[in-house]
């Protein structure tokens, strides 16, 4: 018998936030410094593209949400994960971000290709280019405390955690 | 070999330094502490972090055997105990999320050997190290520099 009922929510594996409050707190701090100075679109692009890569579905509800809050277009979220069949939808400086975003997320498989950190340091002044790289880096961490602790998607209010 | 650049925003560094500093602190184990970020630093290539973390585990006191074995521990017989064995297998599911998701095994596993409170701060390290690894390897900071 074929059923059309969805199939049922899961539950969280850990409440990390609650054993790890400290922790949580300074993640918060961190999140901010790190995106400081950055255009939210792009940000917000940058934290779509690395929690596709590392499948987490928490983070994916919260920054598309946040994305579209910022005025971000549904055609440019739904091209995100095929950016590079898709680059006319984005800038070259967003390009250059994408690149730098899958580089410095899949570092298992090799390290950052010089020609993918000239290219975004050609489109980013050094300061901006250091927040880039903090923001790639801790949207990483969140995207490995949700999978982790397999964190429920689907009831992320934009604004919610500001 | 010179770095990309050293830039890193003063506040990035010092919230991150405190959320190691506080994962360190809720694990309560600085060898295992030590055997994490070096696995997981294996498995990112960052020599900055190796150089580190490896001198900082001789520093406490963890053996050579080890840190020699620590690349192949699944293969290592008993040189790792049940409870480093199941805190390394979570450093790797964590830190390899692009091939999958941390799977039950493993996080039951874990949760054998480690209250939720351990637990949680045993994710964070694992996720502190990643985002570390991340920033030196991107910025190619040379193993030892003063400068990072």
């Amino acid at each position: 018998m074929t059923t059309h009922e969805y199939a049922r929510e899961h539950t969280p594996r850990l409440q990390w936030a609650k054993y790890a409050p400290q922790v949580y707190k300074t993640m918060v701090r961190l999140d901010a410094a790190a995106g400081e100075g950055l255009d939210p679109k792009l940000r917000e692009l940058v934290r779509i593209r690395a929690s596709q890569l590392n499948h987490c579905a928490f983070c994916l509800d919260m920054h598309t949400k946040d994305a579209l809050a910022a005025g971000e277009s549904v055609e440019r979220i739904i091209q995100l994960s095929a950016w590079e069949e898709s680059r006319h939808f984005y800038t070259e400086k967003e390009v250059a971000a994408l690149e730098l975003t899958d580089a410095v997320t899949v570092l298992t498989d090799g390290f950052v290709p010089d020609e993918v950190y000239e290219q975004a340091a050609e489109q980013f002044d050094e300061a901006e280019l250091a927040q880039l790289i903090a923001v790639i880096a801790v949207i990483n961490a969140w995207n490995r405390f949700g999978v982790t602790t397999r964190a429920v998607p689907g009831h992320y209010q934009p604004g919610q955690y500001s | 070999m010179t770095a990309r650049t050293t830039r890193l925003d003063a506040g990035v560094r010092t919230t991150l330094q405190a959320v190691g500093a506080a994962a360190r602190r809720g694990l309560d184990d600085p060898a295992l502490a030590e055997l994490v970020q070096i696995r997981a630093s294996q498995l990112n290539h960052c020599a900055f972090c190796l150089d580190m973390h490896l001198a900082g585990a001789r520093r406490i006191g963890v053996s050579e055997r080890q840190l020699d074995l620590l690349n192949t521990w699944e293969e290592a017989g008993e040189a790792f105990d049940e409870r480093e064995r199941a805190a390394l297998a979570l450093t790797e599911a964590v830190t390899v999320l692009t091939d999958g998701f941390a799977p039950d095994e493993v996080y039951e596993q874990a949760a054998k050997h480690f209250d939720e409170t351990r637990i949680a701060h045993l994710i964070a390290l694992i996720t502190t190290i990643n985002s570390w690894n991340r920033l030196m390897v991107a910025r190619r900071i040379p193993p030892g520099s003063a400068e990072w």
